[in-house]
């Protein structure tokens, strides 16, 4: 390695990671900011997704989301959709539920009350 | 005298019995019948003819009418002795057919079964043009994840990766001295198919703070090793500051979750220790460093790991749901492993994740990973680094009504990579998702490469994934 590759890479060194932090953190910043500025909604309904979880298990409405217990379908919704397309529940049975909801468990890290939460709404909800 | 007093008598008696007789006989009717009644009796008599003869008309239709509900009761009759002789036959039937059938089972409530064998899984299709290069179908890949549930806390989870490939790289042929050479470009006949063990693990939840895992561990160095599959990632090729870590490596993991509050927010910690990284040669050298080929299993038989020390690892992160915000959270890591790498001990490998995942509703993510690692080596201490961005953005939040449009996703990524060896490469990819349903999906991407390795080029990727 020469002189002016090595004096190159030393600058993409420290450049790139750093500006890209910044912005990651920029971004981040913003949304979190712009997140908690915006006024509470009227409703806890979760927003409108194609899972059918959150159309068939809106929550009771003019209860604010920190005044009560997380229910079950919230819980899918939100953790789920952190990773991939939410499934339907009627997509399989009440025991590959509980099968898929412990592979889950393992793989998100998600506490195991929040897993026993949703196991129940997609077992309520199951094929069969 | 007595002849005297013998007709007297006689004559007594005549008188006596004429006197009775006059006495009892009726008297003659004299009176004479007039016309007017004789008319009149005579209406009378054939008014009680005509309704004489009324009645036998009326006895006449009466008696048609019995006939014929006689013939319909018979006809009932033979319709019923019918009937019960279908019946009676049916129920024979039923009777030989519940002789000679099993009971059949009663459904059973699925839920409660307490064993459970499943299969999820991704595969992919994959086509590639690289700049400067034929196009082709590069890939085929069928990736299986095998589930066993042995009760309500124990479960085994083994992932597959199979791929197609050709039947070389290169090709031999035999020159005109008689020597085998390499023909650089070609290839045998036939195609073979790659089988990876992508991890194999026992899952073992323990309570509700503390899940133990043994065996091919996924590693949580950052959380893209365990969100890697196809129709999870956004963009068909891995980032490129993946690679400066192992995805997966032998051990043991003690990881749990603490939910803070009702909110769904959560932190969760993950504790391990894996044989680590190796030397894929034994020597210190740092083009030597393998960081996926120490299993504990040699390649002749032997039983060991290949340097002295296990590496160990950990992962803190932090889950937060907005307050007031479904589908608007945030996701925070921080991650690192070290251990030795090289046969003899002497040198240490080392490494350091950051990630964050961003969600605001339901339509946009943005998520990235800072990695940096460092390892001695016999040509000294060797630093690499490399991070990655990603954001995607559903257009179906547009609100559009358009069922083309709703279905698409744009993605963008920017990577960049330092190996500590001479080469630094960024890359700026801008793409697309299409939802054909929620697991199946066309991703197309286009990769726009700078680097110091002349090799690298653009490339067009195309790939259809299936997640189920």
């Amino acid at each position: 390695m020469n002189t002016t590759q090595r004096k190159h890479h030393c600058v993409i060194g420290w450049r790139a990671p750093v500006l890209g932090g910044v912005c990651l953190v920029a971004l981040i910043s913003f949304g979190w900011t712009w997140a908690l500025a915006q006024p509470p909604e009227a409703e806890s309904a979760p927003a409108p997704t194609n899972s059918v979880a959150v159309k068939a298990k809106v929550p009771e409405a003019k209860k604010p989301l920190l005044k009560r217990q997380i229910t079950g379908a919230e819980l899918y919704s939100i953790n789920c959709n952190r990773c991939h397309q939410e499934r339907y529940p009627t997509e399989r049975t009440g025991a590959q539920w509980k099968t898929i909801m412990l592979h889950m468990q393992a793989r998100a890290n998600i506490p195991a009350k929040q897993a026993k939460l949703i196991l129940q709404y997609l077992q309520e909800n199951s094929g069969r | 005298m007595k002849t005297t007093t013998k007709a007297r008598c006689w004559t007594l008696g005549l008188a006596v019995a004429g006197c009775a007789m006059g006495m009892s006989l009726p008297p003659r009717a004299v009176a004479e019948v007039s016309d007017a009644d004789f008319n009149a009796l005579k209406e009378t008599v054939q008014k009680l003819s005509e309704e004489l003869h009324g009645l036998e008309r009326t006895n006449a239709v009466a008696a048609q009418v019995h006939q014929r509900d006689q013939e319909q009761i018979r006809q009932l009759q033979q319709k019923l002795a019918e009937t019960q002789q279908l019946a009676t036959n049916t129920e024979q039937r039923i009777v030989e057919a519940a002789q000679t059938q099993p009971i059949p089972r009663q459904p059973i409530d699925e839920a409660t079964v307490n064993h459970n064998f499943m299969i999820l899984g991704d595969a992919e299709v994959q086509y590639a043009k690289t700049s400067g290069q034929h196009g082709a179908f590069l890939l085929a890949d069928f990736a299986p994840i095998f589930l066993y549930r042995a009760g309500d806390n124990i479960l085994f989870e083994a992932g597959f990766d199979t791929t197609l490939q050709n039947g070389s790289s290169e090709g031999t042929t035999t020159n005109a001295s008689g020597q085998t050479v390499m023909t650089p470009g070609t290839h045998d006949s036939g195609a073979s198919a790659s089988f990876d063990l992508s991890f194999a693990q026992l899952d073992y939840v323990m309570n509700d703070y503390l899940t133990f895992m043994a065996g091919d561990l996924l590693l949580p160095l950052g959380t893209y090793s365990e969100r890697s599959a196809g129709w999870l990632n956004e963009i068909p090729d891995d980032p490129l500051a993946v690679g400066l870590v192992p995805g997966a490596g032998v051990g043991a993991q003690l990881q749990g979750a603490v939910p803070l509050g009702d909110s769904g927010s959560f932190v969760n910690y993950q504790v391990y220790g894996v044989n680590g990284p190796s030397s894929s040669n034994g020597t210190g050298n740092p083009d030597a460093l393998d960081l996926g080929g120490n299993v504990g299993l040699r390649s002749d038989n032997t039983v060991a790991n290949l340097h002295g020390q296990p590496s160990g690892g950990a992962r803190l992160g932090v889950f937060l749901p907005f307050p007031y915000k479904p589908h608007y959270d945030l996701e925070v890591g921080i991650s690192g492993q070290s251990g030795e790498w090289d046969d003899a001990g002497n040198h240490l490998w080392s490494a350091g994740v950051l990630d964050a995942a961003l969600h605001l509703g339901p339509y946009f993510e943005t998520k990235g990973e800072y990695v940096m690692t460092r390892f001695g080596s016999d040509s000294g201490q060797i630093h690499q680094q490399g991070w990655w961005v990603q954001t995607g953005y559903k257009l179906a939040g547009l609100d559009l009504e358009m069922p083309v449009v709703n279905n698409v996703e744009l993605v963008g990524r920017y990577d960049s990579l330092h190996d500590g060896l001479g080469t630094s490469t960024q890359r700026y990819t801008l793409g697309f998702i299409y939802y054909i349903t929620n697991t199946l999906l066309v991703e197309g991407d286009y990769e726009f490469l700078h680097s110091t390795d002349p090799s690298q080029a653009n490339q067009l990727l195309l790939q259809l994934s299936l997640g189920f």
